[in-house]
């Protein structure tokens, strides 16, 4: 138990540092990072559970996020229905959608499936901002602002910082779950070796399609509260392949398939994004630019000299030390 | 029935400039197993070239295309060098994601140097309209197929007879066994990438005379390219030319009987359509896709 204590105390202390945060700082644009930090963290999670923990990297998430925040602003605005209900709605059509997706794509592998996940991503896209009818075409849908927490419309952003939190929390127990059951295992043997997997019985093909519609419910969540924190709904956004990537470059950033990795990796962006953005974007808006070249490089030495991402790069440091430390001592915790 | 010969033509000049496109992204996965995320943005880059000697130096696009070709081999060559060769025995994962991050840095790069502003190069013969045969085209849009089709011509015999070429397709057909042979696999990696890059540049270049140039002006092309390149089968470089034509059959006809906006939604339900029925591409080898080479 203490060891499993011991290897939660880093994200204990992280979300504990969250919690705290708003009782000391009032500070608006100090609160808005630390949402969006969170918030980008969970999404991060979400997709994680597919790629990560079940090997499905997929660059089409944007799909299921699109969903959440879509079911947002039109059940908002057309039939004045609370974003409670819209969430599970789009929960249960990123769901739907996760499975045919799985389902579809699930002989694929590696760069096929990526390819699939990105077309998906294309098409919707184009429904979006083409149906002009339904969704209001590329202009967007701003979401309806309704005070009080049934139709989440929070002025208070320290309401949104707990909000938040306990999304990034729940994210984060999902995703030990699958770090430490049966079923996780299971996931990671499929991720190890499909056809490894397949032939000590474990039911690989129906797992995938279950990670991906799993990882597609939590991401459209997700979506939901975005649109209603946000207050707008564009087709080119919440469809682009860019969210997408955004979404797997906290997580790589991060650690794939480490708990922690997706909140470290979103906390790294968003901090680095909004000090470059407020360093360049007063001199001119071209250079607001220059965070996304620093992003795609950044992601280049990543994979070149830490293609395993943040956390196991810094377990394996601390845990270097601590051999070193306890030479001698009859339990070498590592 | 009068716009059967248009549709035709129409549909010919997009496949030859797609086809050229495809080729050198089937390229480099046939030889290196690497799906280029980055291709679109060698496209535009390549626009950008043609832009700026015309707008700097008032060198007409088709000028630029021959001296332009050192400049955008080398670059690719540099690429390799800098990005891609080191993670090229990495995995599949790592593999994905340098050139998705190549991809993100290249098109900021463009957008913090030259904006976002769609540029469009005026050439003197921009509105030379020729009519053949009941169809009407641009002229550059025919030097364009026809640019493309010799590159491509030239790239096939380049895989067929030269010693070079014949190192190439060892490579692709079984890497180890061609190191085994005494191939420097290494050296055959960054010339097939450097190569691949060139028929997009080539693609780039001769489509700036027709097309905007923007910072995502890739995006559009290249996208087609992966129906293309999936449809005929990844590495398979007769099946991405006979692909692009269908691509274009598709978007061209789709377009002419449902309209533009929707056309790109056909080329993609088609893209799925394959990936369900047949994810090998046509002419592709059965079981590809479940094995990821």
């Amino acid at each position: 138990m203490t060891a499993a204590l011991r290897s939660m105390a880093p994200a204990l202390a992280l979300f504990g540092f969250a919690a705290l945060v708003p009782l000391f700082v009032r500070d608006a644009f100090f609160l808005d990072g630390l949402i969006l930090i969170l918030l980008w963290g969970s999404v991060a999670a979400a997709w994680n559970v597919a790629a990560g923990y079940a090997g499905q990297v997929s660059l089409g998430h944007s799909v299921f996020f699109g969903l959440g925040a879509y079911s947002a602003a039109l059940m908002g605005t057309k039939w004045n229905l609370s974003p409670w209900i819209a969430m599970v709605v789009g929960a249960a059509l990123a769901t739907v959608m996760g499975f045919v997706i799985g389902f579809l794509s699930n002989r694929l592998r590696g760069p096929y499936f990526v390819l699939a996940t990105i077309a998906f991503s294309q098409v919707f896209l184009i429904v979006g901002s083409r149906w002009r009818g339904f969704t209001s075409g590329s202009e967007g849908i701003p979401v309806p602002f309704r005070p009080g927490f049934w139709t989440l419309g929070l002025v208070e952003k320290r309401v949104w910082v707990y909000l938040m939190l306990a999304l990034a929390i729940g994210l984060y127990l999902i995703q030990l779950y699958l770090e430490r059951s049966r079923r996780g295992y299971q996931l990671a043997a499929v991720r190890e070796d499909e056809d490894a997997a397949l032939s000590l019985g474990v039911p690989a093909r129906r797992l995938k399609v279950a990670a991906i519609a799993v990882s597609a419910a939590l991401t459209s969540v997700c979506g939901t509260l975005w649109a209603q924190y946000v207050g707008f709904v564009d087709p080119f956004y919440v469809f682009s392949v860019d969210l997408s990537v955004r979404f797997a470059l906290a997580a790589v950033t991060g650690g794939l398939g480490t708990a922690l990795g997706p909140f470290l990796g979103a906390a790294l962006i968003t901090v680095l994004e909004t000090y470059l953005r407020a360093r360049f974007g007063g001199i001119g808006a071209g250079l607001v630019g220059i965070y996304l070249i620093i992003y795609g490089v950044a992601l280049i030495l990543i994979m070149r000299f830490a293609p395993q991402g943040l956390v196991p790069w810094l377990a394996s440091l601390s845990g270097r030390r601590r051999v070193s430390r306890a030479t001698g001592a009859a339990g070498v915790a590592s | 029935m009068h716009a059967v010969p248009q549709l035709a033509v129409s549909t010919l000049l997009l496949g030859g400039i797609y086809a050229l496109i495809a080729v050198g992204l089937t390229l480099i996965f046939g030889v290196m197993r690497v799906v280029n995320f980055a291709h679109g943005e060698f496209l535009m880059l390549a626009m950008y070239l043609a832009f700026w000697s015309f707008a700097l130096l008032g060198l007409d696009p088709y000028v630029t295309l021959v001296l332009g070709l050192p400049v955008i081999f080398l670059g690719g060559w540099l690429s390799y060098r800098l990005v891609m060769g080191p993670v090229i025995q990495a995995s599949h994962n790592v593999q994905i994601f340098t050139t998705v991050g190549l991809s993100i840095a290249l098109q900021n790069l463009a957008l913090v140097l030259w904006t976002a502003d769609a540029q469009f190069i005026r050439t003197p013969y921009y509105s030379v309209v020729v009519r053949l045969g009941g169809a009407a085209f641009n002229l550059a849009q025919l030097v364009a197929f026809l640019v493309a089709v010799l590159a491509t011509a030239a790239l096939f015999a380049f895989l067929r007879w030269s010693y070079t070429g014949k190192v190439m397709r060892a490579t692709a057909q079984d890497r180890h066994a061609a190191s085994l042979m005494g191939i420097d696999t290494g050296r055959v990696y960054s010339l097939t990438w450097a190569v691949g890059v060139t028929c997009v540049g080539v693609a780039g270049v001769l489509l700036a005379p027709v097309y905007p140039v923007y910072p995502t002006a890739g995006l559009q092309f290249v996208l087609i390219a992966y129906v293309a390149v999936v449809l005929g089968g990844l590495g398979d470089m007769a099946g991405a030319v006979i692909a692009s034509l269908i691509v274009a059959t598709v978007e061209v006809v789709g377009s002419y009987v449902i309209g533009t906006a929707w056309k790109e939604v056909l080329y993609l339900l088609l893209f799925i359509a394959i990936l369900l029925v047949r994810p090998a591409g046509l002419f592709g080898q059965r079981g590809a896709e479940t094995i990821g080479v």
